[in-house]
């Protein structure tokens, strides 16, 4: 039999192959042993992660990482129905992803949008050029634990500082989490304007969010 | 207390750096360009020159004397007349004379013809407007003139264009679709790019530019190469540029080939051969600047990049040097003193032909 280690690296393998049926023929064996938390937590999701680095380093591209989403996905349903009532996994956290007001740049931001819903999260991506607003109205309506801003210019990094602000005039700063990004966006930008993190790429997005929300 | 030298972060931030730290962050920066290109680094002498070059004393640097080299200009007229966000200076004047001021005052050894939105499908609406400014530059000028804008393939996809926008589909699993809207967008793309440039050089430019090509990825790459292809073919004297958006192919579609080679995940060195066998005159590639990291480390990632390039191109390199690309900080207007010693390095260790 295998051991717990081959197994997790078995649903690791399977996630980064992108397939489907390698999942699921691999969650089902996993099932034997393992606790779907720890399937989930250990093999799936650290498959993923690793998915996130390949893709940054132009080893994998963005349709593999939705098959392997789609994939894993696939594999939290069959899990799912073997959690005990009332346990099934919750999503790991409401975000709203944006580019901020006078930024037409999304490609990145709709990067990070994807990982962080194949990540687990509930994600709602407002687009580009966002008026700075907007954000906050959003955040409202879907309860969001997370606002993510992502900004590719300098001109229109001010607009991270300035939903900050909007949000402390709204009373909510203290229950939303504020993640930064883009280009021109840096740590000491980020402590500067009082965000509370600050991510370079999307993998690192997934693994802040986690640190942040979980 | 070691001497300390005046470098920047990424970000433009002044840092102080001693010389170990400067050799430190040179050997990481060139290790993560070899890691990720699977290229070599910089060699030992190599190394020691770029931290030569980051220690001068002078404020600016320059090329030794004989290394001198073309320095292209891309929407240089945009730069002095707009004030949008992309380091415009806000003088009032007309494209001709930015063109001009470009050629007699500024020393552009070639220069270009932009559209205010620069990229190429909206200049079909105005497209007659663009024939004649180009006619009446070429008219006042001597260097040779390009129409120049970015393939910008994202303006084909909803709410800015007809297809529907891959992001979406592949956020709803829709990965099929995607690809197939990827596919049709290149295709128009590729036919308004001809087109454009056909009513172009029959008004007197000498060539075009695409600027910031494979900006929406790997289909955005794979248009461009067709529209190069495609005017080579019907028009053998054409001066074509290929100016790259990013260091990395971005992969959203995955699939898509030219010459037999995938486009997705391909670096500056991959990049080079498929420019020349479309048949493109010249060259542009990109590194991009980490804001986080040194310009000790940024420029020598970037020297190590565009070095591997330069040695396998059989086309001439024309490095793309502005902010937050080359090794030179993200600011509106980049410092001089980095600005300076990343060309330097560019022409000096790296070995290109033209900025
Ligand atoms: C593609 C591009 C465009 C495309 C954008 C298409 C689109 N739909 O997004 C087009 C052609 C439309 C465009 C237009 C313009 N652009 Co532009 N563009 C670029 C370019 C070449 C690449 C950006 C990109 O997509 N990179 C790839 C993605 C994957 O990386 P990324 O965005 O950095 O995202 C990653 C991280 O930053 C991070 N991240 C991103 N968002 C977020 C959010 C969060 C919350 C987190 C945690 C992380 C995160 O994760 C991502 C994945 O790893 C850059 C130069 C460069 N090479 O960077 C210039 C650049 C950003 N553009 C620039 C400019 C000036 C403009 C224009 C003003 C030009 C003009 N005169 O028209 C206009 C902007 C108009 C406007 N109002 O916004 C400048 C900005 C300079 C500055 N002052 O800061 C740059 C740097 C080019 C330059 N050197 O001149 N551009």
């Amino acid at each position: 039999m295998a051991s717990k280690e081959e197994l997790i690296q078995e649903l690791s393998d399977a996630i980064i192959s992108c397939k489907k049926d390698a999942v699921l023929a691999a969650v089902e064996k996993a099932k034997e042993v393992m606790e779907p938390a720890e399937i989930i937590e250990k093999g799936l999701a650290a498959g993923m992660n690793e998915v996130g680095v390949l893709f940054e380093r132009g080893k994998l591209f963005l349709p593999h990482v939705m098959m392997a989403a789609d994939a894993m996905g696939a594999g939290v349903a069959v899990l799912e129905a073997d959690l005990p009532e009332g346990s099934e996994s919750k999503k790991l956290g409401v975000i709203v992803n944006g580019t901020v007001e006078g930024d037409v740049h999304d490609i990145g931001k709709s990067i990070v949008s994807t990982m962080l819903q194949s990540a687990g999260f509930e994600v709602h991506d407002i687009g580009r050029d966002v008026p700075l607003r907007n954000f906050i109205e959003k955040a409202k309506e879907v309860k969001a634990n997370m606002i993510g801003l992502s900004a590719l210019m300098t001109t229109t990094l001010p607009g991270q500082k300035e939903i900050i602000a909007l949000l402390k005039e709204e009373g909510m700063r203290e229950n939303v989490k504020v993640m930064v990004g883009g280009a021109p966006a840096t740590q000491a930008w980020a402590e500067k304007i009082g965000a509370d993190c600050y991510a370079e790429n999307a993998s690192e997005a997934v693994a802040k969010a986690k640190e942040l929300l979980l | 207390m070691a001497t300390e030298y005046a470098l920047r972060m990424g970000d433009g931030k002044r840092v102080f750096l001693t010389k170990e730290k400067i050799i430190e962050e040179i050997e990481a920066g060139t290790a993560d360009a070899a890691d990720l290109g699977e290229i070599s680094t910089l060699s030992g002498d190599e190394i020691d020159k770029l931290a030569e070059i980051l220690m001068m004393p002078g404020k600016a640097v320059s090329v030794e004397q004989g290394m001198e080299v073309p320095v292209t200009h891309d929407i240089g007229t945009l730069r002095i007349d707009g004030d949008q966000g992309n380091s415009g200076v806000g003088i009032p004047s007309s494209r001709l004379v930015g063109c001009m001021m470009h050629e007699r005052a500024f020393g552009a050894d070639t220069m270009e013809l932009g559209h205010i939105d620069y990229s190429f499908k909206p200049v079909k609406p105005v497209i007659a407007n663009e024939c004649q400014a180009m006619e009446v530059c070429q008219q006042n000028m001597i260097i040779p003139l390009f129409y120049g804008a970015m393939p910008n393939m994202g303006l084909y996809y909803t709410p800015d264009g007809p297809f529907e926008n891959p992001g979406d589909l592949m956020k709803a699993f829709k990965i099929q679709e995607a690809r197939e809207s990827m596919e049709h967008a290149a295709e128009h793309m590729t036919r308004d790019m001809v087109w454009i440039m056909q009513r172009l050089f029959a008004s007197g430019t000498d060539g075009v530019n695409f600027d910031t090509t494979a900006a929406a990825g790997d289909g955005d790459f794979y248009g461009t190469l067709h529209a190069v292809e495609a005017l080579r073919t019907q028009f053998p004297d054409m001066y074509i540029e290929v100016g790259m958006a990013g260091e990395l192919v971005l992969g959203m579609h995955g699939e898509l080939e030219y010459d037999g080679v995938g486009l997705a995940g391909l670096w500056p060195h991959q990049q080079a051969p498929l420019v020349a066998k479309a048949g493109a005159n010249v060259f542009g590639p990109v590194v991009n600047t980490n804001t986080s990291k040194t310009s000790a480390w940024n420029l020598a990632r970037a020297v190590t990049f565009i070095k591997a390039a330069v040695e396998v191109s059989t086309l001439p390199c024309h490095v793309d040097m502005g902010m937050g690309v080359g090794g030179i900080p993200m600011l509106e207007t980049p410092p001089i003193d980095a600005v300076t010693r990343a060309s330097k390095a560019m022409v000096e260790i790296a070995g290109v032909d033209g900025i």
